[in-house]
């Protein structure tokens, strides 16, 4: 095997799994603080690549630059989701194993509902645009410079988002829901803001994802769920409210799927799927868990 | 108030009566309502089977897909060879079998991990059925013997009246108490002495051999099939969101809610084709939210508003999906 | 609970109450419309899922354009009646799900009494449906089905007809033309479905007679979205003609993905989706895609009667260029329908079904006869993109244009 070769696995891994990474990521804020498994995260992906899209169809605007845009926007959809819904359910919910099971159930109504918006609105064509396809090369391999671009931006996000967490007090109070929502609430986080805030920022990371995605690859109002099962795997992987462990764990599917893809390339998936199975059945408390 | 007779003496009664009826109506309905009875009571069966186990256990699977699935390649590979019977007791043999496996390997997880663990199985056996099927044997899509609506018409009710039947066998034993007592407990239920792991999983196969059985002669209907039909995680979702709708703790509301959303399918499938993803979503959301307790549990709601006194959302019946 | 969620509760019942109620009262006035005012044709297809950008492209415009059309003249022409009857096209949405699209025709046939059926998209679909409308006895022409396996089951199904170019030709024309232009080393990959799987194993065996090299051959899943790893190896393996056997969205990537790694094969043949309209354009204009080929090889300057009048309305009616394969299909096998029930005079589902089997009809992609329930008038047909046009360049006698060879480096 050249050198060549396995840099070209690795790199073309990585990118992939920064992607994999920022997803995994969102859902973990998700569920690690607000306690729910967004079976239709993927579909927040799929509503950031369109509506990059959309904004560069129809506009010119640059696609990372249009960010600033459609990543508040997000934002705030996943923010009042999470208060008009999920914080509702909350309160209904005699325990936190209802809560979950409710919550999935309704996450599963929301996939229906967004996925059925995006065809309406779109319809279900495959769409996309060119945006810095030119080929670079890059340690002695050729990839898009799109990719690049993407795999940057996915480093830099998380950079923002590591020193969030760990330097700001808004990052603390995250940190702290995280390992105990009641003991959090009682050291005088305003738990509701915080909740609402990490299922927003879950949000946003699908659709900086979706948007970075757009850039790549073609895209109809089906690409979600995919996306989902990857995140709900690498969660897993890095343990189940464990927001860095499932920044690694998406890295770690990147690779893992890209070295698979060179054997065969319908075997990915399958591939996830094992590792997920044997994750469950050996550690389900994923890598990092405690 | 002093029942003239027994509770169980009076549900065994409706059943023969009603099982009488359902015998009898082929020859009086349109062919597309037979069809239509089919799905209904494959849906009722689904939904039944699932809830026998996950209903008092609180263990949600979402693996009900991989069983019913199962029975249908059952169908479509040994149907040929064996008579229709042979075939559906088969179906449900071997994903009984199958289910005693995934029970012992999964004897530790609990909760949401045993959910997605169900579901992962479920995905990972459509996948790799479907790489095998396309690059190994190069038969994506297998051809089943066709059977005609009324045959699998009664098929589908004998299957539909032996599940019923074992349900209600099992809720009303001592098996059905020891199942609750899992559901709300399961270190209490040890402690006591139930079996706790014996009987998960022997419950767990149960309910799947009716799966099975349902998807072998429900393959007959569609003639062709593939991994993506015979695995499709909507087998896996539906029977799930049909008992919640329809109140999980009692049978009748698992009946009730299967036939209200299969109807309601039928008809927003062909009214609306543009948005019945979105109604079904928003149903959903508004099930969970508004009526958790199902279609059953809203009637026992109201009941209790008109007769007024203090409303108590936690119930120790097993009447909601949520241990309480 | 509060008040308020109880009446939410109370509300929630109360409709789903009379929806269950009026649902059978409205199906039921359904099948009581009358009849003989119109002539209501059927088709359960993909609106969503994965088959509805094929089913959207090819199939649908040209459904509703052939229907308004026909109603612009006062509808089909029913000689039994002396008179023409307007027609209405039902359309249901399968979800690109085969048991929805069984249920579903079943219901347009039992329950909506439709007087015809049009097929859905894609070959797994016609699979799922064929048994359907023969056992009710509806003949169905498919404009987007190839494969083999239909020619074995044709005997139990007389009322299918494959109108599409079938595998064994196709494949034994890409053979024939890879032959001719001393090709000698290929790589072949296809779509892991029925129709990629069929193709493949139709050419495969014919390049191996023609003694060229298989080097690399393998299946990718259909909704990919990464191909780079083995567009990379491919292009290690310096081979003379990649052949893809692909559904639109592998087509997009693959074309895509094959320029950013500059995959420049001597001959690049890809699947379905060359033929639209919109790959002309979604790379950056027509100059980049110059050389490509593709299955299917129609345009408006084939000599066929009514073929560049067919093109101008498509543009027309949508704004948009018809395919340059199924598209034309399609159109033509609604051609044939209209012609069929002419020449029996009335809605006699099997006199139809008998003449669409013996007759020869003219058509836009030429006279059509179907022998065994296929089409014969279209063997073996492969296009490629010349200056903006999808040129015939195989069959040999078909040709509209010299092939390209070797295909020009992307620019």
């Amino acid at each position: 095997m050249s050198l060549t070769l396995l840099l070209d696995i690795l790199i073309g891994g990585l990118m992939m799994g920064g992607l994999y990474a920022l997803i995994a990521v969102g859902l973990s804020l998700q569920y690690g603080v607000a306690r729910v498994l967004n079976v239709s995260h993927g579909e927040f992906i799929m509503l950031g690549a369109f509506a990059t899209y959309s904004l560069y169809i129809l506009f010119g605007i640059n696609p990372l630059l249009s960010l600033v845009v459609t990543g508040p926007l997000i934002f705030i959809v996943g923010f009042l989701i999470h208060r008009t819904l999920f914080k509702r359910l909350k309160r209904l919910s005699p325990t936190m194993d209802a809560f979950e099971g409710g919550s999935l159930l309704a996450s599963f109504g929301l996939l229906f509902i967004i996925q059925n918006v995006a065809l309406l609105i779109w319809g279900p064509d495959v769409k996309g645009y060119s945006y810095l396809s030119k080929t670079v090369s890059f340690l002695g391999a050729l990839y898009a410079a799109n990719r690049l671009v993407a795999l940057l931006f996915a480093i830099l996000i998380g950079i923002i988002f590591y020193y969030f967490l760990k330097r700001t007090r808004m990052g603390k109070a995250i940190r702290a829901a995280a390992q105990d929502v009641t003991t959090a609430q009682l050291m005088g986080v305003n738990i509701n803001f915080v909740l609402g805030l990490c299922f927003g920022l879950g949000a946003l990371m699908a659709g900086i994802a979706g948007s970075l995605t757009s850039m790549m690859f073609e895209i109809t109002p089906l690409i979600g769920l995919p996306y989902t099962i990857i995140s709900i795997i690498a969660v897993v992987l890095g343990g189940l409210g464990n927001i860095l462990g499932s920044l690694i764990g998406g890295l770690i599917l990147g690779l893992i799927g890209n070295i698979v893809m060179y054997i065969h390339p319908g075997l990915s998936l399958i591939a996830y799927y094992i590792i997920f199975l044997l994750l469950l059945l050996i550690k389900p408390t994923g890598i990092f868990g405690k | 108030m002093r029942r003239a007779i027994s509770k169980k003496i009076f549900y065994c009664m409706l059943f023969s009566l009603c099982s009488i009826l359902m015998a009898m109506i082929p020859p009086y309905v349109s062919p597309y309502t037979i069809i239509l009875l089919n799905s209904i009571f494959m849906y009722i069966v689904l939904t039944v089977s699932w809830a026998l186990f996950s209903g008092p256990t609180h263990y949600l699977s979402l693996a009900s897909a991989a069983f019913f699935g199962l029975g249908i390649y059952v169908s479509a590979i040994l149907g040929e060879m064996l008579p229709l019977l042979a075939v559906i007791a088969l179906g449900g043999f071997i994903s009984f079998l199958l289910a005693l496996l995934v029970g012992l390997s999964s004897l530790r997880l609990r909760g949401m991990y045993f959910t997605i663990f169900t579901f992962g199985l479920s995905e990972l056996i459509r996948h790799s059925v479907q790489w095998w099927e396309v690059n190994k044997t190069g038969t994506v899509g297998r051809w089943v013997i066709g059977v005609d609506h009324t045959t699998v018409y009664y098929v589908m009710l004998g299957i539909l009246l032996i599940t019923l039947a074992t349900t209600y066998a099992i809720k009303h034993s001592k098996y059905g108490l020891a199942l609750l007592s899992i559901g709300e407990s399961e270190e209490a239920a040890d402690h006591i002495g139930i079996s706790v792991n014996t009987l998960k999983i022997i419950t767990f196969a149960i309910s799947t051999f009716f799966m099975g059985a349902t998807g072998a002669i429900m393959a007959t209907r569609w003639s062709y099939i593939d991994s993506s039909i015979a695995f499709n995680p909507l087998f896996s979702f539906m029977p799930v969101l049909m008992a919640i709708f329809g109140g999980v703790g009692s049978i009748f509301g698992q009946i009730l809610g299967a036939g209200v959303l299969t109807l309601l399918a039928d008809f927003l499938l062909t009214k609306f084709p543009y948005y019945y993803m979105l109604l079904y979503g928003m149903i959903l959301v508004v099930v969970v939210l508004f009526v958790p307790k199902g279609l059953t549990g809203l009637k026992e709601e109201l009941k209790r508003w008109r007769e007024g006194g203090s409303v108590n959302p936690g119930r120790k019946d097993g009447a909601s999906i949520h241990p309480e | 609970m509060n008040h308020r969620a109880k009446f939410f509760q109370l509300a929630v019942y109360i409709i789903l109450s009379i929806s269950l109620i009026t649902f059978p009262l409205t199906a039921y006035s359904q099948t009581k419309s009358a009849k003989t005012e119109k002539i209501r044709i059927g088709t359960a297809i993909s609106l969503s899922g994965p088959y509805s950008a094929g089913a959207g492209m090819t199939q649908i415009p040209n459904y509703n354009m052939w229907v308004e059309e026909v109603n612009a003249k006062g509808g089909l022409l029913i000689k039994k009646l002396n008179k023409r009857v307007p027609v209405e096209l039902i359309t249901y949405d399968d979800k690109s799900d085969i048991g929805t699209a069984v249920k579903l025709g079943e219901k347009l046939i039992l329950e909506e009494k439709g007087d015809l059926l049009l097929p859905p998209w894609g070959t797994a679909m016609h699979f799922a449906i064929a048994p359907v409308i023969n056992k009710y006895g509806y003949p169905v022409m498919g404009p987007t089905v190839s494969s083999e396996n239909l020619r074995e089951i044709a005997l139990k199904v007389p009322y299918f007809f494959g109108i599409l170019n079938m595998p064994r030709e196709q494949g034994a024309a890409l053979a024939d033309l890879l032959e001719e232009l001393g090709v000698k080393r290929v790589a072949l990959i296809y779509v892991a479905d029925a129709y990629g799987i069929e193709w493949t194993g139709k050419v495969a065996p014919d390049l191996g007679i023609k003694k060229i090299d298989v080097v690399i051959f393998k299946s990718y899943p259909g909704d990919v979205k990464d191909l780079s790893p083995l567009l990379k190896t491919i292009k290690a393996a310096d081979v003379d003609a990649l052949l893809c056997m692909s559904y639109p969205g592998d087509t997009f990537l693959i074309t895509k993905q094959a320029k950013e790694l500059g995959l420049n094969p001597k001959v690049l043949y890809l699947g379905v989706g060359v033929a639209f309209p919109v790959y002309k354009q979604m790379f950056g204009g027509p100059n980049v895609i110059e050389g490509i080929m593709g299955a299917g090889a129609w345009n408006p300057r084939v000599a066929y009667p009514g073929a560049k009048e067919y093109f101008e309305r498509h543009v027309k009616r949508w704004k948009t260029e018809p395919d340059r394969w199924a598209s034309a299909f399609t159109y033509a096998s609604l051609q044939i329908l209209e012609q069929s029930i002419e020449k029996v005079g009335s809605i006699d589902r099997k006199k139809i079904r008998d003449t669409i089997a013996t007759q020869t009809f003219p058509t836009v992609i030429g006279p059509v006869r179907f022998e065994g329930g296929f089409n014969v008038q279209s063997p073996g047909e492969i296009g490629q993109w010349q200056k903006g046009e999808f040129e015939v360049v195989a069959a040999k006698e078909k040709r509209t244009a010299k092939p390209i060879f070797p295909k020009p480096s992307w620019p």
